[in-house]
């Protein structure tokens, strides 16, 4: 049976997506920073460097954070 | 010998004080204004700065929550309800409504609804609540911009 073209739009929407726990990490850190990049500041430099900064910190807090809790996993 | 003019001549009729000073006035409707803003803001997110030209601002919170919101529903996180059973699943209802017009987007996109049972669900259901508070952040930003300071 075919499917009406909204059902079958709803469809595709449905397929899950499977992020690893670093790819979703490197998602959201990209995401956030871009967003506060722009909120944060209004020329386009100030904007690209606050932008890599913030990327910069995420990453390394993230990590920080991953490489703290790791003996508590043991 | 010519009489000056006096504004302020006995003769003349005093002038009506208004009740309401005109800065006043402006204030209220500004207010007023930058209300409407931030609503409209976080009904549909980059609404509000584009409803102030800033074009820039409003593409980003608009591809940035809507990346957020169809990545975390798609990942089947948890989108909470109104109804939730404790205080958890209210303040997870608070942020996952911040997203406005997008909170339903991604119900619609979530037919099958919440898995936790994996990691995914559950990073997923952390994108739907980041969404959420990162449009309320942007429509605050709106209003501040509104009502003109510094943004």
């Amino acid at each position: 049976m075919r499917m009406k073209p909204l059902e079958a739009a709803k469809h595709e929407l449905c397929v899950a997506v499977m992020l690893t726990h670093i790819q979703s990490f490197l998602l959201f850190a990209a995401v956030i920073s871009v967003a506060f990049g722009f909120l944060g500041r209004r020329r386009p430099k100030d904007r690209i460097k606050y932008i890599l900064w913030s990327f910069l910190l995420f990453l390394l807090v993230g990590i920080g954070i991953g490489w703290a809790m790791y003996p508590f996993s043991h | 010998m010519r009489e000056e003019h006096n504004d302020a001549s006995p003769l003349q009729p005093p002038t009506q004080v208004e009740a309401v000073p005109p800065s006043t006035r402006e204030n209220g409707a500004s207010e007023a204004r930058a209300l409407g803003i931030a609503f409209a803001g976080w009904i549909l997110p980059g609404l509000g700065h584009a409803l102030q030209r800033m074009w820039g601002r409003a593409v980003v919170v608009f591809l940035c929550v809507g990346i957020l919101v169809l990545v975390g529903a798609t990942m089947r996180g948890n989108l909470f309800t109104s109804n939730g059973s404790d205080a958890f699943d209210s303040l997870g209802y608070v942020a996952d409504i911040g997203s406005g017009s997008f909170y339903f987007l991604g119900r619609s996109v979530e037919r099958n609804g919440a898995d936790v049972s994996h990691a995914g669900g559950d990073y997923g259901t952390r994108f739907l609540a980041t969404a959420g508070v990162l449009n309320l952040l942007a429509a605050l930003h709106a209003y501040e911009a509104a009502r003109g300071r510094k943004a």
